[in-house]
């Protein structure tokens, strides 16, 4: 019998692939560690971001003075989050030989005080406090497998670990004339 | 001569664990509708060896073929595409609705389906004559056949912009199923079925239903419209379906919601809004739930005239234990006060298993209901014949 090429819409060979050249190439591991974005202010409270050969808008809501034409900064960071537990599940099921059927990660943040942000007080911090990541599944595995899964996902999370650690921002400023 | 306080079902019974394997490779494309329907017939012919065991009179087949009481029409039409909320969202522009409706739910957006028009509607197969005819070759009783209202059909499958391919407008769909599930009762009708039942339970929705739990059952979520406009327009679709036909016994279902066992997600509200759209619909009876309290009182019904039959919930579908008979000869007492016992039918409150891979009992303990019932109705026939 021939050995199956895809799982989970990944092609298997190219999924070798990567993995041998990852681990064998320690240049290769090091171009995947750096990523970069460009974020240009468009007036109000929208910025469009630019990232590879990609753009996207965010605004703000308009109970937040915004226009609401795309989602906000904050909206990102769930949405980063939940795009990160999505390919790292399949990514962790795909290497196991797990068939998954349906996937959704429905995400939810409480920020701790988002007065501090606009400067109305002194309490707390204006990040999230708290976020909880449910993940829908539908997959012929057994429960125990999944959840497995699911830890190993949420642990090896790089955008998890971004927020669950302390990540050191280091924030530098050019003036320029316009 | 028929006696007094008939015992029926709503419509579904739970499915075997084998035929939800079978039913999960229909819907992959896996079997034809045709090849599931033959490995069905065994399924219906234990739902109905329940029922006769049980001592119902009048039997359906448990719905068994369907994978829930409307969205089964998209094996049965044209022109109908099952489509996932997921799909849904990538068209519709309050996609917010439908994530306040997900996290209300706890659900994801792959899990709750409906039946989207997305061509011109039209018949590829009977919509629920196969059932009767299988049905009639297995069982004596009479025979319920339960059909998914024209209004719940069309609030179910309108998707602005989708559904706009095909027709101008939803007034313009509802026409189309009035018009296949008028051709439906009637060949339904010659064909022997004894009662008829058109599920409408998406009315106590419009009139209790809150923006984050607006769509209990459909994938389509309507923008807030009017209630006694939206409750005229589902009146005006009854009437226009039955209009004319007799020689059947037609009733219309109304319930409160049954995908789950959570009372608290389930809407709550009595009958009083909605009574003078009953008295308006011309259809022998109502079939409508009373074991549960979401339901309200019975009173309601004090000095209603024009309302011809009731069917009455006695038992609760979604609850482990089992009635006593008191507790429905009681219930049925309560309804003697506004209808009279010939106009009383006895039935649970929903179906055992409206949706399939959701049942909200189990067989034994639904069969349990239903021959509690049964000899609830003997000790009432004995009293009041």
């Amino acid at each position: 019998m021939s050995e199956a090429t895809q799982l989970n819409g990944i092609n298997l060979e190219k999924l070798r692939e990567i993995v041998r050249e990852v681990s064998a190439n320690r240049e290769k591991a090091e171009e995947l560690n750096v990523w970069r974005a460009r974020v240009r202010w468009l007036g109000g409270f929208r910025g469009r971001a630019y990232v590879r050969d990609h753009t996207f808008i965010i605004d703000e809501p308009s109970d937040l003075a915004g226009v609401d034409t795309a989602p906000n900064a904050v909206e990102y960071v769930l949405s980063a989050l939940g795009g990160c537990l999505t390919v790292g599940f399949i990514l962790n099921a795909t290497k196991n030989n797990i068939r998954v059927d349906n996937l959704e990660v429905s995400l939810e943040g409480r920020i701790d005080n988002i007065l501090t942000f606009l400067g109305l007080s002194d309490q707390g911090h204006p990040g999230y406090r708290e976020i909880t990541a449910k993940l829908y599944v539908s997959s012929p595995a057994d429960p125990k497998t999944i959840q497995e899964i699911w830890r190993k996902t949420v642990e090896t999370s790089p955008v998890g670990n971004t927020l669950a650690r302390n990540v050191k921002i280091v924030p530098e400023v050019s003036i320029v004339d316009s | 001569m028929t006696e007094i306080f008939p015992t029926t079902v709503v419509g579904s019974m739970p499915r075997p664990a084998w035929l939800l394997t079978e039913l999960k490779r229909k819907n992959k494309g896996e079997i034809s509708y045709e090849e599931f329907s033959t490995i069905a017939d065994e399924a219906v012919l234990l739902a109905v060896k329940y029922q006769e065991d049980a001592g119902i009179d009048i039997v359906t087949d448990g719905e068994q073929r369907r994978d829930n009481f409307y969205s089964f029409v998209a094996d049965k039409l044209e022109g109908i595409k099952l489509m996932t909320v997921a799909d849904v969202m990538d068209y519709v522009e309050d996609k917010s609705r439908y994530e306040q409706m997900l996290r209300a739910l706890d659900v994801p957006a792959f899990a709750i389906k409906s039946p989207v028009a997305i061509g011109p509607v039209k018949r590829k197969r009977p919509i629920a004559l196969d059932e009767l005819m299988f049905l009639r070759k297995h069982t004596r009783r009479r025979i319920k056949i339960p059909l998914p209202g024209p209004y719940m059909l069309t609030r179910a499958s309108w998707i602005d912009p989708v559904s706009r391919n095909a027709y101008w407008d939803r007034e313009e769909l509802a026409k189309e199923y009035v018009r296949l599930l008028r051709d439906e009762i009637i060949q339904l009708r010659d064909n022997g079925a004894s009662f008829i039942q058109l599920d409408e339970p998406t009315l106590t929705e419009i009139v209790y239903g809150e923006a984050s739990r607006q769509t209990f059952m459909c994938a389509a979520i309507f923008s807030k419209v009017d209630p006694k406009e939206e409750l005229n327009f589902a009146t005006e679709l009854v009437n226009k379906t039955v209009k004319g036909i007799t020689g059947v016994k037609l009733g219309v279902h109304v319930c409160r919601g049954n995908w789950s066992r959570r009372e608290e997600s389930l809407l709550r509200g009595d009958y009083s809004p909605l009574i003078p759209y009953f008295q308006d619909m011309k259809v022998d009876q109502l079939v409508l739930e009373f074991a549960t309290q979401r339901a309200g009182d019975l009173s309601v019904f004090r000095d209603v005239s024009d309302v011809k039959e009731l069917g009455l919930g006695v038992v609760n579908p979604r609850t482990s234990e089992v009635e006593r008979e008191e507790q429905i000869i009681s219930k049925v007492e309560e309804a003697i006060r506004y209808f009279d016992p010939s106009k009383i039918y006895l039935n649970p409150d929903c179906g055992f298993g409206t949706f399939a891979e959701s049942p909200v009992n189990t067989a034994t303990t639904a069969y349990q209901k239903l021959e509690a019932m049964v000899r609830a109705a003997e000790k009432l026939r004995a009293k009041y014949s």
